[in-house]
C-alpha cells in the first residue's frame, strides 16, 4: 500500500480534475484566465507595457512562474524606465483553484476587491487570474442555468 | 515500490502503471469530491471484507484529505 501523503486537497490545489457532486460547482481554477501577461523582476515597465495592451494587470513571476508581485494600471502607466521590481506590489493576495466562485466573490465583496484576483497552486505558481466582473457574470450565468434546469 | 508519494506526478505515474486508488474519507465527503477513478473505503470500515474487491497483484494508492 502506498500513501499519497499530501492528499486530496493538494491534488485539487494543483488544479487537477475531480469527480463527484463538485463537478457541478464552479471552482475558480475552472475559469481562471491563464493568458494573463507576466514579466520578470528586471524587465522595464516600458517593455512590459508593449505587450499588456488590453490588460490592467501584469503578474511579476520568477522563472518557475511563482508569483512575486503585481503591476496594476498605475504602475503600467508609470515610469517606463523603472523595473518591475522597483514598482511592483509585492506579495499579492492569491487564491487556490479549488475555491468556489461563490467563496471568491464573497471575499472580493467583503474586501471591496474590484480588480483581478490571482489563482495559484500551493507552491505559489501562477495558474491564472479572474476579474470581479467575470466572476460576477459567471456566477450569475451558473445560477440562471441552475434555476432553469 | 515507495511506501509514500508526495507529488501529483508520482500519483499519475502509479495510476498509469495500474495502481488502484482508494479514498479513505467518509462517504459524504467522497460523494462531494474525489480524485478521478478512486473508490471509497472509509478508514473506519477498512478491513479484510471491504478490501476484498481490490486486486492483490496491483499497487494500492490511498489518500485522505491532507497532511493532517
Amino acid at each position: 500500500m502506498i500513501d499519497y501523503v499530501p492528499g486530496k486537497v493538494a491534488w485539487f490545489e494543483e488544479n487537477e480534475p475531480r469527480e463527484g457532486k463538485a463537478v457541478d460547482e464552479t471552482w475558480i481554477g475552472d475559469v481562471a484566465d491563464a493568458e494573463v501577461p507576466t514579466c520578470g523582476l528586471t524587465e522595464k515597465i516600458g517593455d512590459i507595457r508593449g505587450r499588456t495592451a488590453g490588460w490592467d494587470t501584469c503578474v511579476v513571476v520568477n522563472p518557475e512562474r511563482v508569483v512575486l508581485g503585481l503591476l496594476r494600471k498605475k504602475e503600467l502607466e508609470g515610469d517606463a524606465t523603472a523595473t518591475a521590481q522597483q514598482v511592483m506590489r509585492p506579495g499579492p493576495k492569491t487564491f487556490r483553484p479549488n475555491v468556489t466562485l461563490e467563496e471568491l466573490l464573497k471575499s472580493m465583496r467583503d474586501h471591496d476587491i474590484q480588480t483581478n484576483s490571482l489563482v495559484t497552486n500551493a507552491e505559489g505558481k501562477l495558474l491564472g487570474v479572474i476579474s470581479r466582473a467575470d466572476a460576477e457574470a459567471t456566477l450569475a450565468h451558473d445560477n440562471a442555468a441552475a434555476a432553469a434546469s | 515500490m515507495p511506501s509514500q508519494v508526495f507529488s501529483v506526478t508520482d500519483v499519475k505515474r502509479l495510476l498509469a502503471e495500474g495502481a488502484q486508488l482508494v479514498d479513505v474519507l467518509g462517504e459524504d465527503e467522497f460523494e462531494h469530491d474525489h480524485l478521478p477513478g478512486a473508490i471509497n473505503i472509509p478508514l473506519k470500515r477498512l478491513d479484510a471484507s471491504t478490501t476484498a474487491g481490490l486486486d492483490r497483484n496491483r499497487p494500492v494508492l490511498v489518500y485522505c484529505n491532507d497532511f493532517g
